[in-house]
């Protein structure tokens, strides 16, 4: 499963630019540290935090998307900073709960 | 070998030694881990360790030393001076790092080095691959992540272990953090030896009241506004505290903190 299939599959609005690379898993938190602690390489991470800070955040665990959930509105300075770092910045009008559902029914994520 | 000739050899100061330092020592155990130091430590040693605490010179009388080498420059603030004094212990402080300060006086004690002889001893500064200087602006919670991103992408590019660079990257982000959250600037060091990564966060800022208490997961002193963005869980240093080998903490409340993360090769 790559990123653009999961935007095919779930419906969601690629807001900056990246290449195109594999998904291995999910991790939901909005605590930085969290993610720090437990997000790996290759997952995807969703999150309603929007402020550009998430961009070095995803950068340094080196996860394959960041998935903004419940039709959060995410700032044109998060975008272009993710674009810079080929960060796969992604959004959804779902709420987060709804969207792990989703996630959740797709053969690759089930545990 | 007598601790005259070890303060030579690391080219230590005097802390304490009110009867002198014509006093023979006849091993040297080198350790943090007062432990350690209680469980293999002989009588009659000199010990060098980097943990500049009261503790290490109780340990250091317990286990019969003579001496304490504090390496890398510090000092104890607590007061040990006086236990030092009373029980007759010695203390000295060096520049050094631990590796060194071994190193030199081996080659003393195999008369390989002529003490004071500097071109001859090995010192981590020789052989730095890399340093640099980064500056991390409080309250900047826009730029928050940009020195640790620098961190990563300079260490990426000499091509070391992409797993521990992540391990540097997600401490230095910590560290980055808690200077965004608490402090007014930093400055952060970032050099690289054959066998070191070591990354150091000096701020200016509040400082840390307990550094037991702010170990501790969970604990935090961020403001909701912090929180609301994502910040201050109270994981910050228990994070750098796993992905770091060696975390040492200096702080005084008022003046500001300084992190020292070391990560082997």
């Amino acid at each position: 499963m790559t990123t653009k299939d999961l935007i095919d599959k779930l419906g969601l609005r690629a807001l900056s630019t990246f290449d195109d690379r594999d998904v291995n898993g999910v991790f939901v938190s909005d605590m930085m540290s969290d993610v720090m602690a437990g997000a790996k390489s290759g997952n995807l991470w969703l999150t309603v935090q929007t402020h550009k800070s998430i961009v070095p955040a995803a950068n340094l665990v080196d996860v394959a998307a960041i998935i903004i959930t419940s039709g959060k509105q995410v700032p044109q300075e998060t975008i272009d900073i993710a674009s810079k770092y080929n960060i796969a910045v992604l959004a959804s009008n779902l709420p987060t709960f709804e969207l792990v559902g989703k996630l959740y029914a797709l053969e690759s994520f089930k545990k | 070998m007598e601790i005259a000739k070890v303060k030579e050899a690391l080219e230590a100061v005097v802390i304490e030694a009110e009867n002198g330092l014509d006093v023979t020592v006849e091993h040297v155990y080198a350790s943090d881990l007062m432990s350690d130091v209680l469980a293999f430590g002989k009588p009659n040693s000199i010990l060098l360790t980097g943990l500049a605490t009261r503790q290490a010179v109780i340990s250091a009388h317990m286990a019969e030393f003579k001496g304490v080498v504090f390496i890398r420059g510090k000092r104890p603030k607590d007061g040990s001076e006086r236990f030092a004094r009373e029980h007759h212990i010695i203390l000295l402080s060096t520049h050094l790092d631990m590796y060194d300060a071994c190193l030199r006086i081996e080659a003393v004690e195999r008369g390989g080095l002529a003490v004071g002889d500097k071109a001859a001893a090995k010192t981590v500064s020789d052989e730095l691959l890399l340093c640099r200087e980064l500056v991390i602006r409080g309250n900047d919670f826009a730029g928050a992540g940009m020195v640790s991103t620098e961190v990563k992408s300079i260490l990426k590019k000499i091509g070391l272990d992409p797993k521990l660079v992540r391990r540097v990257a997600i401490s230095t982000y910590e560290g980055e953090m808690n200077v965004v959250m608490h402090a007014k600037r930093a400055k952060v060091n970032l050099s690289v030896t054959p066998r070191l990564i070591e990354v150091v966060i000096a701020d200016e800022g509040k400082g840390i009241p307990d550094i037991n208490l702010a170990m501790q997961e969970g604990f935090t002193t961020a403001t909701e506004e912090m929180r609301a963005m994502g910040f201050g869980s109270g994981m910050g240093l228990p994070n750098i505290n796993r992905n770091s080998d060696e975390l040492m903490i200096d702080s005084e409340v008022g003046k500001g903190t300084t992190l020292v993360m070391r990560f082997n090769i």
